[in-house]
Order: C-alpha cells, then sequence, then structure tokens
C-alpha cells in the first residue's frame, strides 16, 4: 500500500513521518514543484562544466580499475615485492574511494541536502586518509599487504 | 456480380460461424488491475480498480484491452494513446513491472493471472495513467536537438551526408522519445533533476555524431559535470526495457567514450 | 505567530506571487483575480495539515496555472 501511495510521486515526504530521529533531524532543501525551474517551456538549464568532475574523472576511475587487474594478479606469479604491493594498495584504495564517492554523489546530492553532501564528502577524505596511512604502515613494518595476507593464511 | 455476392455471402456465414465458435468456447476473463488516480480529489489516495475483459473480444494488445475498459465499463480512466503502433510513444505505461508501450505490448493470455498497469515509475502523475513528462521535455530542449552550423551548405541548398555518416544514426533516430528507459533507470529515479536519463542523453549522442552538425564542441562541454551525464552507472534497464530495440547504454558509453579522448 | 514548516510556507509563496501578480493585470478586473485566486486557495482549506502528498501535489498544479494565468494576454477571468 504504501508502494502503491508513493507511485503519487511524491516520496520523499511520504516516508517523512515513519523516518527515525536521528534522520528526521537532517533538514533537506526544498526542491522546485514538479522540479521545474523557471517556466514550462524553458529548457533545463545544467550546472557548469567542470573537466574534473567530468571527464577527467572518469578516465582516471576507468585507468585504475583497468590497472588494479594485473596488480592483483601479479604476486600469484612474480611473488611479492614492495613496489607493486604498494602501487596496488593505493590504487585499490583510490578506487574505493571513487566508489564511494560516486555512491554520495547519488544518495546524498547537494542539490537536496546542500552541506551534508560535502560533510560526507570530507569523512570520506578523512577515511580515505587513514586509510592511506594504515597501508603506509602495513607497507613499512608489516611486510606489505601480500606478506599480510600469507601471514593470516598461516595462523 | 453474380460470383461477387456469393463469395459476400460465404465470407458473411464463416463471419457468423466464427462468432458462434467463439460463443461455444468459454470466456476467457482476464483481470486488468489498473492505478487510479483523481487530481480532483486530491485527498482519496491512489487504488488499483480492477476490471475484467473477455478476452475472445478483444484485441491481442494491451491498449486494446484499456481502450475497451474505456469505451465498455468506465469512460473516467484517463491515459494517453494516438497512433496504436508504436511510432508515437503516447501509451508509454508500467505494465506487468516493465515499462513498455501498451500498443506493443501482448496481452498475456493466461488467466490465472491478474495484469497490474501502472504509470511510468517515478514521475508526477497529472491523473490515472499519465504521467508529467514536462521536465523530461526541459532537459530534451537543453540538449538542443537540432542542426547547428555556422557555415552554409557547400550547393547553397541542401546540407548533404554520406551514405555511411547517415549508417551512424540509424539505432538513434528510432527513438520515439516514449521515456520507458529513462523511467526504467534507477540513477534517473534518484537524481532525474540533474541526471538527462537515457533517452535525453541518447538524442545528445545523435546529434554529437551527426556530420552536418557544427556544435559539438558546446554539445559536449554541457555535458562535463558529474551529473548530467556521468551518473549513468551502465546498469542497462534503458537498453532492456526499451520497446523499439535500440540500446541507449551504448550510446552513452560513445559518448563517455569520446569525452574521454576529447 | 507559530514557526511554518516549509510546505506552509511554500504555500504562502505561491499565494503572495499570485495575488503580487494581479497588479500586471488590467484595473477593471483585478477584482475577479483576486476572488478567483482566494476561491483556488479556500477549496482546499479543509485539507489536513499531514497530507503532505495532496498539498505539495496543489502546489504544483497551483504553479502551473499560475505561469499560465501570469500571461499577459490573459486579461479577465470569470
Amino acid at each position: 500500500m504504501l508502494s502503491l501511495s508513493t507511485r503519487v510521486g511524491l516520496n520523499t515526504s511520504r516516508t517523512a513521518l515513519f523516518r527515525p530521529a536521528l534522520i528526521r533531524g537532517i533538514k533537506t532543501i526544498p526542491q522546485p514543484p514538479g522540479y521545474i525551474v523557471g517556466t514550462v517551456n524553458d529548457a533545463y538549464i545544467p550546472p557548469k562544466p567542470h573537466k574534473l568532475e567530468g571527464s577527467l574523472h572518469w578516465t582516471s576511475e576507468r585507468i585504475v580499475s583497468i590497472g588494479l587487474v594485473p596488480l592483483v594478479l601479479a604476486p600469484f606469479i612474480t611473488g611479492t615485492s614492495t613496489v607493486i604491493d604498494s602501487s596496488m594498495s593505493a590504487l585499490l584504495l583510490y578506487h574505493c574511494y571513487a566508489g564511494f564517492q560516486a555512491c554520495i554523489i547519488d544518495y546524498i546530492p547537494a542539490r537536496v541536502y546542500g552541506a551534508y553532501h560535502s560533510y560526507a564528502m570530507y569523512l570520506l577524505t578523512f577515511g580515505t586518509g587513514v586509510a592511506a596511512y594504515g597501508v603506509y604502515e602495513i607497507e613499512s613494518k608489516e611486510g606489505g599487504f601480500a606478506g599480510l595476507l600469507s601471514k593470516v593464511w598461516k595462523a | 456480380m453474380f460470383r461477387s455476392l456469393l463469395r459476400q455471402q460465404t465470407t458473411v456465414q464463416t463471419g457468423f460461424r466464427g462468432m458462434a465458435t467463439a460463443a461455444a468456447q468459454t470466456q476467457r476473463i482476464k483481470k486488468f488491475q489498473v492505478y487510479r488516480w483523481n487530481p480532483d480529489t486530491p485527498e482519496i489516495e491512489p487504488k488499483m480498480k480492477t476490471y475484467e475483459v473477455d478476452l475472445n473480444h478483444c484485441g491481442p494488445m494491451v491498449l486494446d484491452a484499456i481502450l475497451k475498459i474505456k469505451n465498455e465499463q468506465d469512460p473516467t480512466l484517463t491515459f494517453r494513446r494516438s497512433c496504436r503502433e508504436g511510432i508515437c510513444g503516447s501509451c508509454a505505461m508500467n505494465i506487468g513491472g516493465t515499462n513498455t508501450l501498451a500498443c506493443l505490448c501482448r496481452i498475456d493470455t493466461d488467466t490465472s493471472k491478474d495484469l497490474k498497469i501502472y504509470p511510468l515509475p517515478h514521475m508526477f502523475v497529472v491523473r490515472d495513467l499519465v504521467p508529467d513528462l514536462t521536465h523530461f521535455y526541459k532537459q530534451y530542449k537543453s540538449i538542443q536537438p537540432y542542426l547547428q552550423r555556422d557555415t552554409l551548405p557547400a550547393d547553397g541548398r541542401e546540407n548533404l551526408q554520406s551514405i555511411e555518416d547517415r549508417a551512424k544514426l540509424d539505432g538513434l533516430y528510432e527513438c520515439i522519445l516514449c521515456a520507458c528507459c529513462s523511467t526504467s533507470c534507477p540513477s534517473y529515479w534518484w537524481n532525474q533533476q540533474q541526471y538527462l536519463g537515457p533517452a535525453v542523453l541518447m538524442q545528445a549522442y545523435r546529434w554529437l555524431i551527426d556530420s552536418r552538425d557544427e556544435a559539438s564542441k558546446i554539445r559536449k562541454e554541457m555535458l562535463q559535470n558529474s551529473m548530467s551525464l556521468y551518473r549513468c552507472h551502465t546498469i542497462m534497464n534503458c537498453a532492456r526495457t526499451c520497446p523499439k530495440g535500440l540500446n541507449p547504454g551504448k550510446a552513452i558509453a560513445e559518448i563517455k567514450k569520446q569525452l574521454a579522448f576529447d | 505567530m507559530a514557526r511554518l514548516s516549509g510546505l506552509q510556507r511554500e504555500v504562502l509563496k505561491l499565494y503572495r506571487a499570485c495575488i503580487r501578480t494581479v497588479k500586471t493585470k488590467p484595473v477593471d478586473s483585478r477584482e475577479h483575480w483576486r476572488s478567483y485566486i482566494r476561491e483556488e486557495f479556500e477549496k482546499h482549506r479543509e485539507l489536513p495539515k499531514k497530507s503532505f502528498n495532496v498539498i505539495e501535489h496543489l502546489i504544483r498544479t497551483g504553479h502551473r496555472k499560475f505561469e499560465m494565468y501570469s500571461n499577459p494576454q490573459i486579461k479577465d477571468i470569470h
């Protein structure tokens, strides 16, 4: 029945009553009625072009994910080395970062959540920073990611 | 003269016989659950209303059935339709869980199951099965879907195109903008205000690769942000649902490729 | 005055915009416009506060109508 009533197309406000208190506290930006900005006959105005967020971001994402494939397979063939290992972890970290970034853009859009979008991005950057430090620690002290894995495997 | 009259008579007879056998057959009653909501009484919640149609006296397509319902059972049922042959894209709706054109969708003859008909998902509903496509059309307008040239054609009359260049547009120009693909895309559901959606992006690509068009720089620049184009996560619902058998997902991938090597 | 919810503010915003636009209409038809606007808003006065769906729909259609009627070529109503 709920799914039926949300089909009227007003999905956000319908659920407002049932949302837990923590989320209810978050103020969202009201959207223009019917998503229509300007008159009905005006063309939609896209956001400002920003190459870094557009094609460059996409290209780097693809290069990283393609580059990860040989890097993940390499230790099984050639044995471990710090160079392969650290570059693999760094790329994997960026891969995760880009993936979570896409999630945030999808589900916490700045258009609706305003500042919360930036907070989520800061949190992600912070988390990535912590993870990067962790990667550095593993690489320098634990003898690399592959070394750690084999240690865990034996234990 | 006599022969033609005779033939007429036989056809009439066979026609009668056809009717007689149909009546003798068991009725094939199919239940249609149709989404109903009236904007004149907005305080009444939308509901599903069930109609029974005998498939023996109904055309094969879903549009035939809802036209029959509108004619014979409930004249208040509202929906868009025009060409009844899949060329206008008016009758796009969600039938049995898939976005498709009612005029191209056969009725499942299994009468034990009900057929559910909803308007296109995640669009504002104007009434019953009529979605509000204003924003969709605004987005379509924003990609400037017309030929843009600074130079005049060589012969001063017509912009010519080679056969190979024309062949590139096959699989793109057939789009009838029924919005089936856009409204089936989860990414479009979440961010339809800023993400252009498969249908519009496919048209953007269609104008991008047109050999006669000279504005590809502006066209590409328009898509250079995180929302307009790159919210496509290759979910490919668009290609699966397209009632015309087109592949908007591939067109979007081609745009991404073009932008990457820009 | 109690703090208004976002939706209530939206409604008031629409109402104000409508009433302001009356000034662009010819003097002798302004009274018609005002009464029409009031009538349209009064129709749904009894609507419960929590029926967000309905109110949002009404705001949406209201904006649509507002845009149509603010066309300077439409001079009078009723």
